[in-house]
């Protein structure tokens, strides 16, 4: 184990944000999680007992029921958000103040530096092109990334879930969210920072990132596999592998879609649900071209000569 | 729902934050002032070292005042400064009356100029503006109201009042007039006390001047002034600027002693108490060589150009110093600190003075062109003849190629003219067949420039290693694979470095050398007399450049081989052609066709098989040959006889019997000969050898010009990447390479260009520990076994060889007479000139340090500290040329026959002679081109008189300096008079006879034989009656006569003192021979 590289790589001043992103996230996810587990009991509680429903308070615990149904924004909402904007302000002086940028020696047109690292918020995508073509990856995966978001309030057709948080209202929409975030987003981060090395090598934490590292790799396409050798028929291959990832992921989609969110499925138009099985199926396609790639060494699955998938 | 107590009141709406608020605003508050802490201190540490140095220095200063109060006094008793002072208070009681007067009538005029001043520029001020307005304004109509008005406020009038009380009115041009009368008055009076007051200002400033002229260090007044500027320091950041070089160095914001005028030792700047120099004291000293910031002004240099470092940071020593990752020019470290000089000295390749000021680089630079680094790596600046030589070989093939193609053309065109139906069209291709032949001719000159060219380059190029096409006449064959083995383990001190070869490479190589020699038949030597042999190696001066005898007994000059056991090795017949004349080659070999030209090549075209430097035409193309052994050798001119006696000498220098080598019958095997082949490419044997086959093998090393500013990247540590990242274990574990490291094993990451140079050349496989790479993938420097510090010097030198953003004209490149220094050096280096003589006061040359030479110092060879003040440039060619003075007695010295040690002849090229030649006029500041004093014929008279100080028995000149005549020269300590006329210039013989020891302090010539009398210089000793009334210098009179010298004369002259007969035989027949051939090259050098 290697504590010095992994200190090394922790310490850089360019990854202050990401080492403090892993805590920070993990205690976010379990305070919105416990907040909504309370939530979705206190719900229960109130479908059984109309009475109660009519009367309670908008917390979950602890609760009289003399107490304010609803409360005002000022005081009460901005003293907190007030007091956390000063605790940010301080975090940041204080981050500024004992880490300066860390700006590197002037650039070389001789000589690239290795590992070439984009800024951290990039390096998931950065991440994505080993997997993907460098168009794909660098320009169709973000748009789509950003129409994708865009469209959301559009398909999303739950009226529940506003203002508070829950877990039951919404299984759908956090699960695929979470999927999303963490991950597509943090863990292609994660293993940008910590992972890849000289060579963009795949260096496990605490594995000395050694600039003579050799490995033997052979990463082949799947037609090659199948023997397939004309381009037509890679072509032709690679638009029913694909077509069929699609047609047979959509249909388990649909049904498991249709068993698990009837009312969701009852509520969405056709054109609002073919968008939303099409932005589902890609990104699902992300992690799944990803380990095929590095648990069975499957470099393209569709080959054209414009374009490779 | 959980089971918990519910409070009363709602806690959303009840809950307190006070607390909350104040803790946060607290921390809020201190961080605001740690913000404002950083940017003022934490930012800015130089600000503490400005404080710090404002307290030192202040205290340092007044010690030093006290100190310098002392002596101030001392220098105020004197008589002198008392007199100064007298001169002064009388001065001031003299004019003082005539002052006060003055100074009164100028307070009351200064009185009224203010009154009418203030009153002046006010309205002054009013008019100008409103001029302005009249002079923007467009319309006319308003420029004439504007006028109006200001022709109004002209006229009205304004009341001075005077300091006396009285109050006058005026309008504005009275006050104007008013205004520049005052004022006239003043500037007269002003005037007239300066006039008044000059004796007194004058004899003040005379006292003063003495004052600062017989202090030692500085005045109280200076040093009052340094405390003042001291006190008045207000931080801030001080800077060099150089737009013209884009060097901003704030160095001086932290180092403010630096160009202190005062000596700042670490010591002297440690607060009071320290017991050792702590950061502020050590950054606070002045610069240690004074005399470098002199030359390089650092408002014009700056400081990182030398030291390197982040010259604009400020926020931390780190930063400041470029000890950190991202800085890709860290601070030279102490050991290296001379690596500086060379980002724009790289055109000194030889930096000779012997006060240590850059011994360091010089030593660098010596080492990587003596060791024959040049063989592998090629280095802008050395070893450059190779690369001339190719390219003008190129130029030969094409213009041969364009010959030939000229000659088909033209033949086309005759034979089209032949067929050509009208006599027009004929004459035109004829024509044009004539133009073509002509052109023809024309490269025909330019061929032979070329060839001339190369006939120089092919003189001046030498390898670093023998020959190895000799190798079969030369040398014992069973020594070559021991040699091979281990060069170190025959004789420590070789050039020769250890290549780590496995015994398959030993076989093949020691085949292939074997096999690709030469076998053609050397004569058979008939033995000589070893102990006469010895005797004139000792003397002949053959331990200048080689030495006897190792370790402790070690004697002589390292710069050629050590001879301790060169009998084991060597074959007597070759040693006898070798002492004779090194340069002696067994073939030529020929550049443009590749190959050795022998004895049937010279048949078949029916010419004799001669070849020598006038003989140097290839029979075959009628190009340049080489016809010498590129060795820097040089020929000591012996007779075959001594030169037998000397090889039979060297031949006893052993420590076992030649026989007793195991037998290497196996180089005969030639089936070894083409991996013996390959394994010569892959070393790279031919950069320091000449090897059959092998003579245009390109270098193998990478290129080093720039080798300082490679990117760390680059330079391959393998698997010692991290260890030496990190500080991790010295990888070098045999205990002689590790002994070799400069700052002994790694302690602190090593990680650096340094790191890297040291350990490189510690152990040059370092970084191959561990690999697993097969015999042509290792890493082939071979292992160069040098010292500490001279690994220190190469690493310096490596570290210097930067990549500079510095423009051109920071590059000491100069083409006067420095630029001549520059080359001479080379050529003085590269033949070891230095060995014998002593060319820069303070140098010690091998010699010196010899024995015999310390018991018989005039046995010394001569000192060249002013030869070219001496010597006529042009005799000195001759002489370098040809140092015997003599093409028929050959075995002496020309000048110096009393010298046992021998001049040698180095058969320089027509291109180092001048290069040597404008040297040492250039050392001697002497103008170029040289233009001889013509000297006025002695009367009958003068002659008479001149001759009786030659021969007069106070000073009997013949007595020590030779006359040609066998007998008296056996005794002679000096060179022949009649030498002096080609040789010597007059004014400087003049300088000479005055004070002999001034010029070369330890000369056997007698200083004090003229005093000054009056105007003139006189012989010290007595004169005859004659000398009465003559009012010219006895010198001169003696000078003309030495240079109208003749040989009848010097006869006479000498059988008239009693001697024996002076030779008449003089060296000036053979000087008519060569004078034509000098002459010539004479012009072209002196139109440069």
């Amino acid at each position: 184990m290697d504590w010095h590289q992994l200190w090394s790589i922790a310490s850089a001043p360019d990854n202050v944000p990401i080492v403090a992103l892993i805590p920070l996230l993990i205690f976010y996810i379990y305070l919105a999680w416990k907040q909504a587990s309370a939530n979705d009991a206190l719900l229960a509680e109130l479908e059984t007992s109309p009475a109660l429903a009519k009367t309670h308070h908008r917390k979950t615990w602890p609760f009289r029921p003399g107490w304010q149904k609803e409360v005002h924004v000022w005081p009460f909402l901005l003293r907190i958000e007030f007091l956390a904007a000063i605790i940010v302000t301080i975090v940041l002086m204080v981050w500024s103040i004992t880490l300066n940028a860390p700006l590197e020696e002037p650039s070389n047109p001789n000589l690239t530096m290795n590992p070439a690292k984009a800024p951290w918020y990039f390096l998931g995508l950065q991440e994505m092109l080993v997997y993907f073509d460098p168009w794909i990856a660098g320009v169709v995966m973000p748009t789509l990334i950003i129409i994708g978001l865009m469209v959301i309030p559009y398909i999303d057709t739950n009226p529940l879930g506003n203002g508070y948080y829950t877990w039951k209202q919404r299984k759908f929409a956090i699960g695929t969210f979470l999927f999303g975030f963490i991950i597509l987003w943090v863990s292609m981060i994660i293993i940008g920072t910590f992972i890849r090395g000289p060579g963009w090598q795949w260096f496990w934490p605490g594995q000395t990132w050694d600039h003579n590292r050799l490995i033997y790799v052979v990463n082949r396409d799947l037609p090659d596999l199948f023997g397939i050798t004309s381009n037509l028929a890679k072509g032709i291959f690679g638009v029913i592998v694909v077509g069929g990832f699609y047609a047979i992921g959509g249909f388990v989609a649909h049904a498991l879609f249709r068993r698990y969110n009837p009312k969701d499925y009852r509520r969405m138009s056709l054109l609002q649900y073919s968008i939303m099985m099409l932005f589902l199926l890609t990104m699902v396609a992300l992690p799944i071209k990803m380990l095929i790639r590095l648990l069975f060494h499957i470099k393209y699955v569709w080959i054209t000569p414009w374009f490779n998938v | 729902m959980p089971d918990k107590s519910v409070p009363e009141n709602d806690p959303i709406t009840s809950k307190s934050y006070a607390a909350h608020y104040v803790i946060a605003t607290v921390l809020l508050i201190a961080s605001l002032f740690w913000a404002l802490w950083d940017e003022a201190y934490g930012q800015r540490p130089w600000k503490a070292y400005q404080h710090e140095w404002r307290d030192r220095y202040t205290a340092f200063l007044r010690t030093a005042q006290s100190k310098s109060n002392t002596s101030i006094k001392d220098v105020e008793t004197s008589s002198d400064y008392q007199a100064l002072a007298q001169a002064y208070k009388q001065a001031l009681a003299d004019t003082s009356a005539q002052s006060r007067e003055i100074t009164t009538k100028l307070r009351e005029v200064n009185g009224r100029l203010l009154a009418v001043r203030s009153v002046f520029t006010d309205r002054r001020a009013y008019v100008n503006a409103l001029t302005y307005q009249i002079e923007t304004e467009s319309s006319a109509s308003a420029k004439q109201s504007k006028e109006n008005e200001l022709n109004k406020y002209e006229a009205q009038t304004a009341t001075v009042e005077f300091p006396d009380g009285t109050r006058k009115a005026y309008n504005f041009h009275e006050l104007e007039d008013a205004f520049i009368k005052v004022n006239d008055q003043k500037t007269k009076l002003s005037v007239e006390l300066g006039t008044v007051l000059k004796p007194v200002t004058e004899a003040k400033s005379k006292m003063d001047q003495y004052v600062t002229d017989h202090m030692v260090d500085l005045t109280p007044e200076q040093i009052a002034g340094l405390e003042k500027k001291t006190e008045e320091l207000d931080p801030k950041i001080l800077q060099i600027n150089v737009a013209e070089a884009n060097i901003v160095d704030r160095c001086e914001s932290c180092h403010l002693g630096i160009r202190e005028p005062v000596k700042l030792t670490p010591a002297a700047m440690s607060g009071k108490g320290a017991s050792r120099p702590d950061e502020y004291a050590r950054a606070f000293t002045s610069h240690p060589e004074p005399e470098l910031l002199k030359i390089h002004d650092p408002e014009k240099f700056g400081c990182s150009p030398c030291h390197q470092g982040n010259g604009r940071a400020t926020t931390s020593v780190a930063k400041a110093h470029g000890n950190y990752e991202h800085w890709l020019w860290p601070l030279y470290t102490r050991q290296n600190m001379q690596a500086g000089c060379q980002t724009c000295h790289a055109s000194d390749m030889v930096l000779t003075k012997p006060d240590g000021l850059w011994d360091v680089i010089d030593a660098g630079k010596r080492l990587f062109r003596d060791r024959g680094c040049v063989g592998c790596h090629r280095y802008e600046g050395y070893d450059r003849e190779p690369e001339q030589l190719q390219s003008i070989n190129q130029q030969i093939k094409l213009f041969e190629q364009q010959k030939v193609d000229n000659l088909k053309d033209a033949a086309d065109l005759m034979k089209q003219a032949d067929a050509a139906q009208t006599n027009e069209e004929a004459n035109r291709l004829n024509n044009g067949a004539v133009a073509l032949k002509v052109a023809n001719s024309k490269i025909d000159g330019r061929l032979q420039q070329l060839d001339f060219e190369t006939h120089s380059l092919m003189q001046d190029m030498k390898k670093v290693g023998p020959n190895l096409k000799d190798v079969r006449l030369k040398l014992n064959r069973n020594w070559i694979p021991v040699w091979l083995k281990k060069p170190t383990d025959f004789r420590p001190t070789t050039k020769m470095p250890n290549f780590r070869l496995n015994d398959a490479q030993i076989r093949a190589i020691s085949a292939y050398l074997w096999q690709s020699a030469f076998i053609d038949p050397l004569p058979r030597q008939k033995p000589g007399n070893a102990d006469h042999g010895k005797q004139l190696f000792e003397t002949r001066g053959c331990l200048a450049c080689h030495s006897l005898g190792e370790g402790e007994n070690m004697r002589g000059g390292t710069f050629a081989a050590n001879l301790t056991r060169v009998g084991e090795k060597a074959n007597y017949d070759y040693l006898v052609r070798w002492v004779h004349n090194a340069r002696q080659r067994t073939r030529p070999y020929c550049p443009y066709e590749k190959k050795d030209i022998g004895p049937d090549d010279y048949g078949k075209k029916g010419l004799p098989y001669v070849f020598d430097l006038e003989h140097s035409r290839c029979p075959n193309d009628g190009h340049e040959l080489q016809v010498q052994n590129m060795t820097v050798m040089p020929s000591l001119r012996l007779s075959e006889d001594d030169a037998r006696d000397v090889a039979s000498y060297l031949i006893t220098l052993k420590e076992q019997q030649p026989s007793s080598y195991p037998d290497a019958s196996f180089m005969e095997d030639t089936s070894l000969k083409a991996e013996g082949a390959r394994w010569i490419r892959h070393f790279g044997c031919g950069g320091c050898h000449e090897i059959a086959g092998m003579e245009d093998e390109g270098r193998i090393g990478t290129e080093l010009t720039q080798e300082g500013s490679k990117p760390i990247e680059r330079l391959d540590f393998a698997l010692f990447t991290e260890p030496a990242e990190r500080g991790g274990e010295e990888p070098i574990k045999d205990p002689q390479d590790r002994a070799r490291l400069p700052e002994g094993p790694a302690q602190r990451p090593w990680y650096e260009h340094k790191g890297f140079f040291e350990h490189k050349l510690a152990q040059p496989n370092v970084f191959d520990q561990g690999m697993i790479k097969s015999e042509t993938e290792k890493l082939r420097m071979p292992n160069p076994h040098l010292a500490k510090d001279q690994i220190q010097a190469l690493t310096t030198f490596l570290l210097g060889s930067q990549e500079t953003s510095l423009p051109d004209s920071y590059r000491y490149k100069p083409e006067d007479a420095r630029g001549d220094i520059q080359r001479g050096w080379w050529v003085v280096t590269k033949y070891n000139c230095m060995g014998c003589h002593q060319f820069v006061p303070g140098q010690e040359t091998i010699l010196m340090q010899q024995q015999f030479y310390k018991d018989n110092p005039e046995q010394l060879p001569p000192k060249l500290l002013t030869e070219g003040a001496r010597v006529d440039p042009e005799w000195l060619r001759r002489f370098l040329s040809n140092p015997s003075l003599s093409t028929s007695d050959t075995n002496r010295n020309g000048v110096r026959p009393y010298l046992q040690v021998r001049m040698p002849t180095f058969s320089f090229s027509d291109n180092e002679l001048r290069v040597l030649v404008r040297f040492f006029q250039a050392m001697s500041q002497q103008p170029i081109p040289y233009i001889p004093e013509r000297l006025p014929t002695l009367t009958a008279k003068e002659t008479d008189m001149a001759r009786s100080l030659f021969s007069s028995t106070a000073a009997p000149c013949l007595k020590c300096h030779a006359t040609g005549e066998v007998q008296h020269d056996q005794h002679a300590t000096a060179p022949n008079f009649l030498l002096a006329k080609e040789r010597l210039k007059p004014d400087w013989v003049e300088r000479w006879i005055l004070d002999p020891q001034a010029i070369s302090p330890g000369t056997s010539m007698p200083s004090g034989l003229f005093r000054k009398d009056k105007d003139q210089w006189v012989f010290a000793g007595p004169t005859p009656p004659s000398f009465l009334g003559y009012e010219g210098d006895h010198t001169k009179l003696l000078v003309n006569y030495i240079f109208q010298l003749t040989p009848q004369e010097q006869q006479r002259v000498a059988s008239a003192m009693g001697r024996s007969r002076a030779s008449n035989k003089s060296p000036s027949g053979t000087r008519k021979l060569r004078a034509t051939q000098a002459g010539v090259s004479s012009v072209g050098s002196g139109s440069r």
